[in-house]
């Protein structure tokens, strides 16, 4: 019954089932038919960058000290394990979701709100997880590449993930200046955290839309195949 | 003969010993280069012009920069000219050692710590695993070794389960496949600053 629900879910999401959920191990090509459109959202996104964004991760960056920032980046890390423990419940991977929910309450009470990660110093290893993912574990296929306004590389499965998460969150029940502040706030400090990475990328890619949806999509199907491995570990004795 | 033969099996252990397994070069490679960062203030420093003269000391002899370039091409490499390979083979590993290079100065906040070893299609290509600590997390960095008549070397750096010269490997593609191969070369050669 489970089963058919998850399917009438990811169905209702305008996704298609992939041809072998568990046996396919090599990762398929990036499937881009939207390549022209995502290409130009991808120069907007540079735009922006350039424009707004650049500027304010340096404002970002002057005016707070690293320990403030890694704090901040840490409160808003703990609300990701939250919907970590959430997905590797849903994913079937009941001792992972113990660990994150354990993570969880070790770092919102020793750790301050979330503040220092307790967790990682007493063995509770972070792990990733998201409603993508599970969509892709129960054996959703991937759908055309897509770059999204601000938000960058993603895939008509993992957008419809985000917007699970957004309508889940629990922040919806904040007055809406606080909810826009903070969702504010988490874009620019996951933004800052990533400075580092992407002037490494310009710097050695010879085509960066190629390259970028590369590692994108490398990065979604591990996430994948570790769900379906974990699951699969799991379920024997 | 009875002298060789005793001779023989006495030396062949040694001589196994002797030579350096992958997990051991990696290891080794890690924290030559570290401890290196660490007592020298100037490599330190990202433009530091010691950082290239270490990086070719120490690093790119233990890089198989041919097999990393036609992992890269794929099928295209068929498609080159031998003088044609010759020059994207050097242009390639010249754009990899210059653009990483630069990474180089944060090793002195972190270590690397082997983990283990895992054969891949045979025992003479392997992956070495490694998680660098230092950073808030930690990061899972894997070196797939091959060996051969000149040792083992590194032909693929993997993080996080992201490969790095299968992302090279896609914007070969798309380049040759818009340009063909003497456009991805001036790609090469320009990004290179010639």
């Amino acid at each position: 019954m489970a089963f058919i629900r998850q399917l009438i879910l990811g169905l209702s999401l305008g996704l298609s089932l992939a041809g072998s959920a568990y046996a396919d191990e090599t990762m398929p090509a990036p499937y881009d038919p939207l390549e022209s459109v995502n290409r130009a959202t991808f120069g907007l996104n540079d735009v922006i960058d350039t424009v707004i964004i650049n500027p304010l991760v340096s404002v970002w960056n002057g005016v707070l000290p690293q320990p403030v920032r890694q704090g901040v980046s840490n409160a808003f890390d703990n609300l990701d394990d939250v919907y970590a423990g959430l997905n590797h419940a849903l994913q079937g991977r009941g001792s992972q979701a113990g660990t994150d929910f354990g993570r969880v309450i070790v770092n919102t009470t020793v750790g301050i709100g979330g503040i220092f990660d307790v967790g990682t110093k007493i063995g509770l290893k972070k792990s990733y997880g998201d409603f993508g993912q599970t969509l892709g574990v129960w054996g959703f296929s991937t759908g055309p590449y897509v770059v999204l306004p601000l938000l960058g590389p993603s895939t008509l499965r993992e957008t419809a993930g985000r917007g699970a998460r957004i309508v889940t969150d629990a922040r919806n029940l904040l007055p809406t200046n606080t909810y826009y502040a903070l969702a504010g706030t988490e874009y620019l400090a996951t933004r800052a955290d990533a400075k580092a990475n992407e002037g490494l990328i310009a710097a050695s890619s010879l085509d960066r839309y190629v390259f970028i949806r590369n590692l994108y999509w490398q990065r979604r199907f591990n996430l994948v195949q570790e769900g379906r491995n974990a699951k699969a570990g799991s379920s024997q004795p | 003969m009875a002298f060789f033969a005793f001779a023989f099996l006495v030396m062949a252990p040694l001589a196994r010993a002797e030579t350096v397994q992958p997990d051991d070069l990696v290891r080794r490679l890690a924290s030559e280069v570290t401890n290196a960062v660490r007592n020298d203030p100037e490599l330190q420093n990202p433009n530091s012009p010691k950082i290239a003269d270490i990086v070719g000391r120490l690093i790119v002899p233990r890089f198989d920069f041919l097999r990393i370039t036609q992992f890269a091409m794929g099928r295209n490499w068929a498609k080159a000219t031998p003088q044609e390979q010759k020059e994207i083979v050097e242009q390639f590993s010249r754009l990899l050692t210059r653009t990483y290079s630069n990474a180089i100065a944060s090793l002195k906040e972190l270590d690397i710590e082997v983990k283990g070893t895992k054969a891949n299609s045979n025992a003479n290509d392997v992956t070495v695993k490694t998680q660098m600590i230092g950073r808030p997390q930690p990061v899972a960095i894997d070196y797939s070794l091959i060996n051969s008549a000149a040792g083992w070397k590194v032909y693929d750096v993997t993080v996080e389960g992201i490969s790095l010269i299968a992302a090279y490997r896609d914007e070969f593609g798309s380049l040759v496949s818009s340009s063909g191969v003497s456009g991805l070369i001036d790609v090469l050669k320009k990004k290179n600053g010639e």
